[in-house]
């Protein structure tokens, strides 16, 4: 099978990180840590944060070990044929449900907030439809999108951050412990399965120029994704405070909606906001879509992933419309994200384990570059 | 460089595409001519004796031997004939007379003694003769000579040199190319005085045999490049060739975008500084326009009058331009959408204000847009067509009479006539016609997103067309560096111009061979403080 290009440097695959797990999830994330233990949701936050910080490093230290294969293919030369196919099955129906969902929890918000008149399954489509067409692109390119939205991430989190300052007050975020937390590692885990997106370092890392700069990458576009999420944890809660964040069903977006640009400029952020919000959430849908279909390819030995970009778009459309209503899809979503943590965190832990005791190890990337030039 | 095709008009598998086809030299093959002057003259005329602007001039060289001469006297310079060819063939040089000349000896005696014209040569082949008449060389034909001689007389009007009329600029150079192929290239290599400079030239069109030369600076631009232009040019195989724009819709790496992957331009100077950065440049015989590859975005809004002003300053104006090209694609999208799905975003006495305007107006506001914007289309395509003594009146009459009567008519807001128009002038303010030609054609799709999805619509339509600008390549160079990828030298040229002494590398993405601009002992003279030798308190200590 052909070699995709070496292109890839470390800000860029750092960025992928990034723009991948800021997406839709933001949007109900302090809702979430709140129930989970109210004034103590940045403390929930930081620790569902430092778990998915830590659980994908073996992840990482498995792509560096392999570092001119991708999941699939290492994943079969550690633990053989059949066990890895139904592993990497797992994974790839996983991204496949997280896509779905993903695009099912911003096509309700959006007609929710701003398309009231839209069926949802209009703007379900369209996004899946936006993915799936750019999904056909090669892994470079892939890349250069998270790259080149990777500001439009940053924009407006820190200035809806930077305006509620105006409204904030510390009171609320104590004590930081939170009241009586009852449901705190529940929050924690729920919080990580925001950050399982961070999978796709495994398909970038076969594509990085230098692969050893794999975990540098990992740590810092993990490390800004969850100071994003703790920032807009720390400013919802800070202006809502725990009991009325806990009312509200996309804290963050009433966030927006709270905030206006000094001199009056734009009288309401909230509609800007979700615009700009697109683009996070296409990046998100991005890099699940393409893990899926890149993955479906290494399982099936296909030259090519495009066929299956629009091959998958009708199952993913149709799980994504399974749920009925938006709080049985946000049960759904909590399920699949804790079966999510088990496939992305502690499969790729035990394929490592067994990696270390069978010592397998794959082609040095500079060895395969070599090869190459002669 | 030109040689005939052997087989039958077939094309040649492994033709280099200097290889040009012509049906009437098809069938001569590879004949060569006879040292029989009346054989020549039988079949030359028989291929283009039926013009009546073809001439054959019979008459002795020396006196002594018949021959004739053929030329198209519509192509040639008639005193350059008669001063340069007749007159040394008719007359014996003083020290050959009343020596015999032998045979095999009057070749060389004519063509290195007797004709005086610096590009005369020797040559057998029929077919290469007529070309060469066709292009406006003179033939001459001796008896007893199995070669005739080609001289290079061709005089072709053309227009002078004059001030570029699509890339006008306040500070530079004032010169612009014109359609003549030789001129161009010297208007570069005056600009670029350096053996470096290398002009390849090669013949495409199968009927207008059009000169197409390929430029670039030998140790600056990457080899693989040429190689590649030099590839894609070849492979053309069209009948005719009549602007630069013909080739690059072949060479270009994606034919369907809408965005231009290679770039024109009449300036000479621009295309010299393109070649500095490593850049091929491509002109063709017959088009004013030469093409720049390869291209990334940025260099549409990019003037040369950036770099000859002050930094500071075109940096800003740059950033106006840049603006402009941006309000060109998303304005009335934007507008359609926030008046259609989002009006509170403004703040309420606009909102309000923009209400009240479009009030009396019949049609949803997307539908209100899209009239008005293909009416402005419409207006925009006739004044280009209007001759130039009415079109300043019409387009008055046709702005401002027709937008203030579309308003006091109910038919369009004022706002939207606002709107509308400075959309218009934005996509005049982008320097390439045509990537404002680009995104004055996606406002439309993006006009309809916004109709039909509002903001959200607006996004999904942005999303798709920075997706593509991003997977675009123009002979592999990803189309949005030095953005992305990220190239620290080409970012010091990307939004703000830096200083010319701060740019002091070439940009990376072309990978040029010499990457130094800017020698460094000049650098560190930028930064160490200036002699100050007419400062008064130097100056007072002197005189004393």
């Amino acid at each position: 099978m052909e070699q995709p290009p070496r292109q890839i440097t470390a800000i860029q695959a750092a960025a992928t990180l990034t723009s991948t797990n800021i997406g839709v999830g933001v949007l109900a994330l302090p809702l979430f840590t709140v129930q989970a233990a109210n004034s103590g949701a940045p403390l929930v936050t930081l620790l569902g944060f430092l778990l998915a910080f830590v659980g994908f490093v073996p992840l990482v230290l498995l792509g560096m070990r392999f570092p001119s294969q991708s999941f699939v293919q290492y994943s079969e030369a550690i633990i053989g044929k059949w066990p890895s196919w139904i592993g990497s099955a797992c994974v790839i129906a996983f991204f496949a449900v997280l896509t779905a969902f993903t695009s099912r929890e911003f096509g309700e918000v959006v007609i929710t907030a701003v398309l009231t008149r839209t069926p949802v399954e209009v703007t379900v489509i369209v996004m899946l439809l936006l993915a799936a067409i750019s999904t056909r692109k090669d892994i470079t390119t892939f890349a250069y999108i998270h790259h080149f939205y990777f500001p439009l991430l940053l924009v407006p989190v820190l200035l809806i951050g930077a305006l509620s300052l105006k409204n904030a007050d510390v009171i609320n975020l104590l004590p930081i412990w939170g009241n009586q937390p009852t449901f705190m590692l529940e929050g924690i885990l729920t919080t990580a399965a925001l950050f399982e997106g961070s999978f796709v370092i495994a398909v970038v890392i076969p594509a990085m120029k230098r692969p050893d700069y794999a975990l540098k990458a990992n740590f810092w576009g993990m490390l800004v994704g969850g100071a994003l999420y703790v920032m807009i944890v720390v400013a919802t809660v800070s202006v809502f405070g725990a009991e009325e964040t806990s009312n509200l069903l996309w804290p963050t977006l009433e966030l927006a909606k709270a905030t206006s640009l000094p001199a009056n400029v734009l009288e309401r952020l909230d509609a800007a906001f979700l615009a700009v919000w697109v683009t996070t959430v296409f990046t998100t849908l991005l890099s699940s879509y393409f893990l899926t279909v890149t993955e479906l390819q290494k399982l099936f030995r296909q030259r090519e992933h495009k066929m299956f970009s629009l091959f998958m778009l009708p199952f993913v459309f149709f799980i994504a419309m399974l749920p009925q209503n938006i709080s049985q899809m946000y049960a759904t979503i909590k399920i699949v994200g804790r079966i999510g943590l088990i496939v992305t965190i502690v499969y790729p832990t035990l394929l490592l384990v067994i990696a270390i005791i069978r010592n397998k190890r794959g082609e040095h990337a500079d060895a395969q570059q070599m090869g190459k030039n002669d | 460089m030109r040689r005939i095709r052997q087989r039958n008009g077939k094309p040649n598998s492994e033709s280099t595409g200097a290889e040009v086809a012509d049906q009437g030299l098809a069938n001569i093959g590879d004949e060569r001519i006879s040292g029989n002057v009346e054989e020549t003259i039988a079949r030359i005329r028989e291929k283009l004796g039926e013009n009546d602007d073809f001439t054959m001039r019979r008459f002795q060289v020396f006196g002594r031997y018949p021959a004739a001469m053929f030329y198209f006297s519509s192509m040639i310079d008639q005193a350059i004939v008669n001063r340069d060819i007749l007159k040394p063939l008719m007359y014996m040089p003083a020290y050959l007379e009343d020596k015999p000349i032998e045979q095999d000896r009057l070749k060389s005696v004519l063509l290195d003694e007797s004709l005086h014209h610096s590009e005369g040569k020797s040559e057998d082949r029929l077919a290469k003769l007529i070309g060469g008449i066709v292009r406006g060389q003179t033939i001459v034909a001796v008896e007893g000579l199995d070669a005739a001689i080609v001289v290079n007389t061709r005089d072709v009007d053309k227009r002078s040199i004059d001030t570029p009329a699509t890339e006008q600029v306040i500070r530079g150079p004032r010169e612009g190319f014109i359609e003549i192929l030789n001129t161009n290239i010297a208007l570069l290599r005056y600009r670029l005085q350096t053996s470096d400079l290398r002009v390849r030239s090669m013949e495409i069109g199968r009927k207008t045999a059009s000169k197409v030369a390929v430029c670039y600076i030998d140790g600056v631009t990457n080899s693989d490049l040429v190689k590649e232009v030099q590839k894609r040019l070849s492979n053309i195989d069209i009948d005719a060739v009549l602007d630069a724009g013909y080739l690059e819709q072949f060479i270009e790496d994606n034919h369907i975008s809408p965005f231009p992957q290679v770039q024109y331009t009449e300036r000479p100077d621009k295309v010299v500084a393109n070649l500095l950065e490593g850049r091929v440049a491509i002109l063709v015989d017959g088009s004013p326009l030469a093409l720049v590859v390869p291209t990334v975005f940025s260099q549409f809004y990019q003037s040369v009058e950036d770099y000859t002003e002050r930094f500071l300053l075109m940096s800003a104006v740059r950033l106006a331009r840049f603006v402009a090209l941006i309000f060109s694609l998303v304005f009335p999208s934007l507008y359609v959408a926030i008046i259609s799905y989002n009006p509170e975003l403004i703040p309420t006495e606009f909102a309000v204000a923009v209400a009240g305007g479009r009030a009396g107006v019949p049609f949803p506001a997307v539908i209100e847009v899209l009239l008005i914007e293909i009416s402005m289309e419409v207006l925009r395509e006739a004044t280009i067509r209007l001759p130039q003594q009415v079109g300043g009146a019409l387009s008055i009459v046709g702005v401002l009479v027709v937008g203030q009567a579309a308003v006091a008519a109910g038919f369009a807001s004022p706002i939207t006539v606002v709107i509308i128009a400075l959309t218009t002038i934005g996509s005049f303010a982008t320097p390439a016609f045509n990537v404002a030609l680009a995104l004055r054609l996606l406002r439309f799709p993006l006009i309809i997103m916004a109709g039909i999805f509002g903001l959200y619509g607006v996004m999904i339509g942005l999303i798709l067309i920075a997706n593509h600008l991003l997977a675009l390549q123009s002979f592999g160079v990803p189309y949005l560096s030095p953005l992305i990828p990220s190239d620290y030298q080409g970012l010091k040229d990307l939004l703000v111009r830096g200083p010319l002494w701060w740019m002091s590398k070439r940009p990376e993405f072309l990978y040029p061979r010499d990457k130094t601009r800017v020698s460094p002992d000049t650098m560190a003279q930028i930064k160490s403080p200036p002699d100050k030798v007419l400062n008064p308190a130097n100056q007072s200590e002197k005189e004393r």
